[in-house]
């Protein structure tokens, strides 16, 4: 049985160490010459800035990927948040517990939650009737965690996410960060004697029983299964598929920030409430040291408006005022959408990972299970795999 | 000639990789070509394909 994967992201790599650990032959194909796509990092004068994530698991080591990492073999080691998150509210770093949220808010929720379950209503509707800080946070929180604003979704679709946090709790941070997983799951697949070559996949067509995969050196290769971590349109395109899906992507703006002075005294997120567009910051070396050589500071921001430059600018005018007083350089101002966007599904909106045609599935971003960003793309996986399982 | 297109994102993987410091990015790439010297890293890492090598 063999099964071809396209694209070395974090769900094709966790999809071909798993499957390789159960003994499938396994071969992966990346079009580019590093590993872990939107997950990983280089360093950068003395900093490892990240192609994407901001070096954080949703839910930790408790979560689905820490269980699918273990599940695999490989060797990461999670550094759990405590506490997961404050906020920067009028000046003031407040903790953020239920007791923040006035009774007021809460049963504004819960009538929300009991009126609008079956309807499309925004979330924005909710904010309304929400006071100041549990509005503000609401949006500081969907900012960070899916660079989309409360107009942008709903509550059935925010949801599942919202139980998952309850029930996993907050983030953890990779020691080594975002590369580390990666290098461990490479490990895994090499051991297993499976390859991971750097060819650009051109078609995917299926031929008899199984596909003939082309790449773009003009060879085919045969598989039985292909596993597609380049998202559903891409793959659709790349089968001659009429295009089944159409999913929107988020777009966002990550600052990485070396800071002489510590700005963070925690391992989670700091969510910044009185901003123009910064949702929150993190301070990576709080969890590991080795990911800068001084406080490494990570700032996140939706894209509110197409014109990347002017929200840019926003931003920075954020940053200026919140780092007042520090010393502090910006290192990077990467900005993602289209192409390479912070995710290829709005949260909530992924179409999971069957597609029209037996035996080609889709993992990683646009595929996730119910669950967010890596999580989500672990429970995607995880079902890929036991359909294999089942069917071969 | 390293030439960035309209393509670009501005994820800034080039100037993560660029061994001589020459690029610089702020919502889009910019090249600074007193300091690049062709190397074709950006090239070949950047995950959008936007920067094109043009011979001179
Ligand atoms: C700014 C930002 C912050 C984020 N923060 C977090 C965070 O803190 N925590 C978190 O969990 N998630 C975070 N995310 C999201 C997370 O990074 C992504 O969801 C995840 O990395 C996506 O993995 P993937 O496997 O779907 O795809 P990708 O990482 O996009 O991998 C796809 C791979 O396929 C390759 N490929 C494409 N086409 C072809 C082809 N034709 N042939 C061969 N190879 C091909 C690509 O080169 C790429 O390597 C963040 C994202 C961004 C942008
Ligand atoms: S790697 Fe490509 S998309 Fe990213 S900033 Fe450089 S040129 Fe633009
Ligand atoms: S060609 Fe090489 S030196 Fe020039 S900008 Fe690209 S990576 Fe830098």
């Amino acid at each position: 049985m063999r099964i071809g994967v396209i694209g070395a992201g974090l769900g094709g790599l966790l999809s071909a160490s798993l499957l390789s650990e159960m003994g499938y032959r396994v071969e992966v194909f990346e079009k580019l010459p590093f590993l872990g796509g939107r997950f990983t990092n280089f360093n950068y004068r003395g900093y490892e800035i990240s192609t994407g994530a901001l070096h954080m698991i949703p839910h930790g080591s408790r979560g689905p990927l820490a269980r699918m990492l273990k599940k695999a073999g490989a060797k990461v080691e999670i550094v759990d948040s405590k506490p997961e998150g404050t906020a920067l509210y009028n000046g003031e770093e407040v903790k953020i517990s239920r007791k923040r949220i006035p009774l007021r808010s809460r049963i504004a929720f819960l009538a929300h939650c009991v009126k609008n379950w079956f309807k499309e209503v925004k979330l924005s509707e909710l904010e309304k009737k929400l006071d100041d800080f549990s509005a503000r946070y609401l949006r500081a929180f969907l900012g960070w965690s899916f660079s989309i604003t409360p107009e942008q979704t709903t509550l059935s679709k925010i949801y599942p996410v919202y139980r998952s946090i309850l029930e996993l709790g907050g983030p953890g941070v990779p020691v080594g960060g975002c590369r580390s997983v990666i290098e461990a799951l490479v490990e895994v697949i090499r051991s297993n004697d499976c390859e991971i070559n750097r060819q650009k996949v051109s078609v995917i067509r299926k031929e008899g029983y199984g596909f003939s995969v082309h790449l773009e050196n003009r060879t085919a290769k045969r598989f039985d299964v292909v596993i597609s971590d380049i998202g559903h349109e891409e793959t659709a395109r790349l089968s001659g598929l009429k295009s089944y899906a159409k999913l929107e992507p988020s777009r966002g703006i990550k600052y990485s920030i070396a800071v002489k002075q510590s700005f963070i005294d925690h391992t989670g997120v700091l969510f910044t409430l009185n901003t123009r567009r910064i949702s929150g910051m993190n301070q990576v070396t709080n969890a590991d040291p080795n990911l800068g050589k001084q406080n490494f500071l990570m700032a996140h921001q939706p894209m509110l408006t197409t014109n990347v430059r002017f929200e840019i600018s926003e931003g920075l005018k954020d940053l200026k005022e919140l780092l007042k007083g520090y010393d502090y350089e910006i290192l990077a101002v990467q900005s993602f959408s289209d192409g390479w966007p912070v995710n290829r599904a709005l949260a909530g909106s992924d179409i999971g990972c069957k597609t029209p045609v037996n035996g080609l599935y889709v993992v990683g971003d646009g595929a996730k299970g119910h669950d967010i960003e890596v999580d989500g793309i672990a429970l995607g996986v995880e079902e890929v795999v036991e359909e294999i399982r089942k069917t071969l | 000639m390293i030439v960035v297109t309209e393509k670009c994102v501005g994820c800034a993987t080039c100037m993560l990789v660029c061994p001589k410091d020459a690029i610089t990015v702020e919502g889009k790439a910019e090249i600074n070509h007193e300091l690049c010297e062709n190397c074709r890293k950006c090239v070949n890492y950047c995950p959008v394909e936007a920067i094109n090598f043009l011979k001179t």
